[in-house]
């Protein structure tokens, strides 16, 4: 009994503090951005069954996380106008994973006939092909504005009528962590070995004697129960469903969460999720170049760190097992490695919202608030200031790089030692 | 009959802007398994360019220099930044091309700004050549009609008949054994890759005059091209071709015919009514989901027969 | 490992709080929720840029209530209907109780119907919305609402207005009806059906379409075919974007010469994209609040937009985000506070001057009425349009004016008041 509660007792902490963030943060906004995070992070952990265990790569997942959403409404909706007897919001996930696993065991039935890129751009025809009905069929899906909800509907038990942000917070942190729980627990299962099997070598799958398709067909259909789970969450969250929450944008967003987490790791997808929505509700307000930097941290992450910070991450376990003291000698070059780039960064960025801020406004005065100090982008000294961290950024991570590999190296080459002794 | 040539006509135009932008795509993808997402935007890029070099120096010359410039840059972004994720595998190939569309949009929108740029037809070919059914065709239409039927006779002419085209064509099939017989496969990979590109940008040179040319052309554009390289089959230039027709024809018969089920199920001899839910499902008009045809198309494709309509490998 | 990791993260976060805490100056803040980036984020920032610009008149006219500045806060929205949402609860939370939007009458509805939702949940601290370009018709009908208030024509307005004069017009004889599928376009369509045989029965409709709308078509040939065949001399369309300037570009290349009477196909944007020659090819006629280049443009007004131009660098557009600062100003003059209850019952019938006469709030429901002119691009301007320093060598020449009494329409609103205190 005590060795479970050792085991899971990382899962617990994390759930408590969890349960005490609203705590700190509670105001309207934060407690949405918080349940947003909690929903996308169901998500992510779903598509990446899909993507991480199963190596299947679909562009089409916000299909069941979509019209899950679609299905709650539109229940929410009846409950509030007594055409349907109720049903508890706290029980809402359930219809959506029913939805979820219906569509998906469909659509995953004609989709996972085919593997590898086939199997890709069939979920990107089936993706666009559902956007394109949600808002065509303006009966059901009522096309671009989307569905209001009111989830302040029916009796309120112990009070609870989840008007208030932060009840809807906890009812989201309860099936967060469910939903988790029991998708890490699949992975554990024979099921859940065999789906990595398929994915690293299906023909000696095949060999041993299971059938490759049904098991990426269940695959694929739990997977898509839990997006549907985590559908329905969403719009009982926003009160609200759209036809972005079908589109290709939405399944792009978490196959971005997916793989900068890490899909090679459980843990992956969860560090994605949290951390990119995080960065992408503060940094729009913050600058209007976010998108790119999106896209230069994706491209930099693929090109250089395809693991993800998951991966990143668990690259340094075997350094940290094998003797602490090593780890701790790597943060230093670590640091100056670090810090050189993000002098460079840091004058990059300046030019970038210079260049931004001169394109999109031409209003006399040259004001530009950059890194909480204003600077004026009509001065030829700002300019100087940013390309001189750049070079000098560049001059920097010249020296310290070779030496945060030689760190890296040296305590590999010592784990590697330790190792066949 | 008259309406059955004039779409038949417009099909065929339709369907050749959408082969000059697909055929580099089909090259890329056959030979180097790269779902390359930022296709499009090198269209985009051509277009761009075309806009800037004309306000120098006019139209023609823009229409040689701007897709040689997108070329390279395409080889470049191949030989630095494509090989290097090559080696993690197709996945990661497809997210580093994803990364790239946000970058090459976000830095048009930063050079060009956010609004639509006035880059026009040149006044030389704007006049009408001929007419059909009323309808005036001028004569740019035409001569972007003869560029695309150029190119891809060229492009023919060059894999089927060049060495250097037998090159590339083994090594869409079979590149490991191409690089054995001590061909630089990376370096055919790099000018693939970079022709590709360029003719992506030869095809934005071309109709992005008559497409509006603003930073969200990528985006609306690319998933068509998916659709016509897969139909089509990977590899094929035939394959493309015959896809962006069939696309183009579908497209433009779709539009003229203003039946839904409703006129059907009218003709049968029943009627049904108006007022239930299911009115919106039978009073759709094909017209109506045009644009939607080619999805449809791709998803029965793919289920059916993923080689596509004339592809060498299976997807 | 891994889990160690997120428990570090999530210490991390509570303590980093980096939610924008609210500037604690004593400015009236409205915030303007607004696409900054993505597709449409040109006509944001303009819109944005005008909002400051007659926010900064009334500040340097000694402010409101005492020397109080009007303060505009601007939150991207991308264009996503869950960012306006999450945007609209930073709102609340910072305390902010005025909204203004007007970019995507979908993001509208959002705001409205989750404004409602505030407003009954949070007596005493209601939000008010003031619209500024969000036109479907519903707004200030069915839904509504005592703290809405629209200072822009609606569709069916707009309609009216074109109809009105496409009647008295000798050239307009056969009408080809062409609009976008989603709510917008259906209203637009819904109201040229209606309002056509009521004020225009001498013109014979002959032909009636919807299109899949933003940009998907990209080749409108077989549209013009259809034009032809119809033997229509006016194209009646409530298309914008590339759904107008691919039409137009198309009709032009294939000399096709209808007149086009439209909302938004003229737009300074479209303007530049499809080129003197074509915007001049046919007449494209459109219905605004007010045009620089019409003969009795008033005096005070020509001053007001000098300095606006001197400002931003481009040429007037939307007068009617004057009077909405000029009304909001007032309002809080007679109610004496920043409450927006008090606000809200003075901007009822409130009067405010516009290019062709007066203008004013109508009290049933919060709809703005004011005289509307029709114009059409042209080459043979006094002022040419500019925009961020480019001159586009054509502006816009007055057809005739629309009286306020000839666009008023009756209303279905049934507007639940809080009491006046």
């Amino acid at each position: 009994m005590l060795n479970i509660i050792k085991s899971f007792s990382s899962w617990i902490i994390i759930a408590l503090i969890a349960a005490l963030l609203p705590m700190m943060f509670d105001s309207y906004f934060a407690l949405t951005l918080l349940s947003k995070m909690g929903v996308l992070v169901i998500f992510t952990v779903a598509y990446n069954m899909l993507l991480g265990q199963g190596g299947m790569l679909s562009f089409g997942h916000a299909i069941y996380f979509g019209f899950a959403g679609y299905v709650s409404v539109h229940i929410l909706n009846g409950i509030g106008g007594e055409i349907i007897p109720y049903f508890p919001i706290v029980l809402f996930p359930i219809i959506g994973a029913i939805v979820g696993a219906s569509i998906g065991a469909i659509i995953g039935y004609l989709s996972t006939r085919r593997a590898g890129t086939a199997f890709a751009m069939i979920s990107l025809g089936f993706c666009e092909m559902a956007t394109a009905f949600t808002l065509i069929f303006v009966v059901f899906f009522n096309g671009e504005d989307g569905i209001q909800t009111d989830r302040v509907v029916g009796p309120e038990p112990m009070g609870i009528s989840f008007g208030p942000q932060v009840e809807v917070y906890y009812l989201i942190l309860f099936w967060t962590l469910l939903t988790v729980i029991l998708m890490y627990l699949i992975t554990k299962t024979p099921f859940g070995r065999m789906s990595n099997a398929v994915r690293d070598n299906p023909e000696r799958a095949a060999f041993i004697g299971y059938n490759v398709r049904h098991v990426r067909w269940i695959a694929f259909t739990l997977s898509a129960m839990f997006a549907g789970a985590a559908g329905s969450l969403h719009a009982i969250n926003y009160e609200h469903i759209g036809f972005e929450s079908v589109s290709v944008v939405q399944s792009g967003q978490v196959l971005f969460m997916a793989f900068i987490g890490g899909v090679g790791h459980f843990l992956g997808p969860i560090i994605g999720a949290i951390g990119l929505t995080y960065l992408d509700s503060v940094l729009l307000d913050i600058t209007e170049a976010w998108l790119l930097y999106l896209g230069v941290t994706f491209a930099v992450i693929v090109a250089f760190a395809p693991g993800g910070l998951a991966g990143l991450i668990v690259m340094h376990g075997p350094i940290a097992r094998t003797n602490k003291s090593l780890l701790i000698g790597l943060i230093k070059p670590y640091l100056a490695a670090i810090g050189s780039s993000l002098t460079g960064i840091v004058g990059v960025i300046g030019i970038i919202e210079m260049l931004y801020f001169k394109s999109l406004i031409s209003k006399g005065e040259g004001e530009i608030i950059i890194f909480w100090t204003e600077f004026n982008a009509n001065g030829i000294f700002s300019w100087i200031i940013f390309i001189g961290l750049i070079l000098g950024g560049i001059y920097l991570c010249k020296i310290t790089y070779p030496k945060a590999k030689e760190g890296w190296d040296h305590a590999i080459s010592v784990v590697k030692s330790e190792i066949s002794l | 009959m008259d309406a059955i040539l004039f779409n038949i006509f417009n099909g065929i135009l339709y369907g050749m802007l959408l082969f000059m932008l697909s055929s580099g795509l089909t090259l890329i993808f056959g030979m180097m398994g790269v779902l390359n997402f930022a296709h499009a935007s090198f269209f985009m890029l051509g277009a761009y360019f075309a806009y800037q070099i004309s306000e120098f120096v006019g139209f023609y010359p823009a229409l040689i220099i701007a897709p040689l410039l997108i070329a390279v840059i395409g080889a470049y972004v191949e030989k630095y930044g494509l090989r290097r994720v090559h080696k993690f595998g197709h996945v990661a190939e497809l997210l580093f091309t994803f990364g790239l569309f946000y970058i090459i949009e976000e830095i048009v929108q930063m050079i060009w700004g956010k609004v639509p740029v006035g880059y026009h037809i040149p006044l030389s070919m704007d006049f009408s050549l001929f007419k059909i059914m009323g309808m005036s065709y001028p004569a740019y239409q035409m001569f972007t009609l003869a560029v695309s039927i150029g190119i891809f006779v060229g492009l023919f002419f060059v894999l089927a008949k060049t060495r250097a085209g037998l090159i590339i064509k083994a090594a869409l099939t079979h590149p490991e054994i191409v690089s054995s017989l001590g061909h630089n496969v990376p370096r055919v990979f790099m000018v693939v890759f970079g022709l590709g590109c360029g003719l992506a940008g030869l095809a934005g040179v071309l109709a992005g005059n008559t497409l509006g040319t603003d930073p969200s052309m990528a985006l609306f554009l690319g998933p068509i091209v998916f659709v016509v390289i897969v139909v089509g089959g990977l590899g094929s230039l035939k394959g493309a071709l015959v896809a962006s027709l069939l696309i183009g024809l579908m497209q433009t018969f779709a539009i003229s015919l203003d039946y839904s089920l409703n006129n059907i199920l009218e003709f049968l001899g029943f009627s049904v009514d108006l007022e239930s839910l299911w009115r919106i499902l039978i009073d759709i008009t094909i017209s109506q989901i045009a644009p939607i045809l080619p999805y449809l198309l791709l998803v029965v494709m793919l289920i059916a027969r993923p080689r596509g309509l004339f592809g060498t490998r299976d997807v | 490992m891994l889990t160690k990791f997120i428990k570090i993260i999530l210490i991390s976060f509570t303590i980093f709080n980096f939610t924008i805490s609210a500037k604690s100056s004593d400015t009236i803040k409205i915030a303007l929720i607004e696409p900054m980036s993505g597709p449409l984020a040109a006509i944001g920032l303009d819109l944005i840029e005008g909002m400051e610009f007659f926010a900064e008149r009334i500040n340097k006219s000694g402010g409101v209530l005492g020397g109080r500045h009007i303060e505009i806060i601007p939150f991207d929205n991308q264009m996503v209907a869950e960012k306006t949402i999450q945007q609209l609860r930073k709102v609340i939370d910072q305390d902010i109780r005025y909204v203004s939007q007007g970019v995507g009458s979908n993001h509208a509805l959002n705001i409205i119907k989750t404004l409602k939702k505030h407003n009954k949940r949070n007596p005493g601290k209601e939000v008010m919305f003031l619209n500024h370009s969000a036109v479907t018709t519903a707004f200030t009908n069915e839904l509504c609402d005592f703290y809405h208030f629209r200072f822009d024509a609606n569709v069916d307005m707009k309609v009216a207005g074109l109809i009105t004069k496409m009647a008295s017009d000798p050239d307009v004889k056969k009408v080809y009806l062409i609009n976008q599928n989603y709510a917008y376009g259906q209203s637009f369509q819904a109201a040229a059906q209606r309002l056509l045989p009521e004020r225009a029965p001498h013109i014979e409709i002959v032909g009636d379409e919807l299109i899949v709308p933003f940009g998907k078509i990209l080749d409108f040939t077989p549209y013009i075919a259809k034009f032809t065949a119809s033997g229509a001399d006016t194209i009646l369309t409530g298309n914008w974007g590339p759904d107008a300037a691919r039409m137009i570009t198309a009709g032009a290349n294939a000399q096709l010469k209808v007149k086009y009477y439209s909302i938004y196909a003229g737009i300074p944007n479209a303007m530049n994209a499809m080129g003197s020659k074509i915007s001049t090819f046919t007449p494209i006629l459109q219905i605004t609040e007010s045009n620089e280049n019409d003969p009795n443009h008033p005096e005070w007004l020509q001053e007001i937009e000098a300095e606006y131009t001197a400002f931003s660098n481009k040429s007037p557009y939307a007068d009617r985000q004057r009077w909405m600062l000029d009304m909001f100003a007032a309002a809080l003059e007679i109610a004496g506070t920043d409450d927006p209850t008090a606000v809200g019952f003075a901007l009822e019938g409130m009067k405010s001057r516009g290019a062709n006469g007066e203008v004013y709030m109508r009290a049933k429901d919060h709809q703005m009425h004011f005289d509307m002119v029709i114009s059409h691009i042209s080459e043979n301007v006094e002022k040419t349009f500019v925009y961020n320093g480019e001159n586009y060598g054509m502006g816009y020449k007055t057809d005739g004016w629309v009286n306020k009494e000839e666009i008023t329409l009756p209303s279905t609103c049934e507007m639940k008041r809080p009491k006046n205190s």
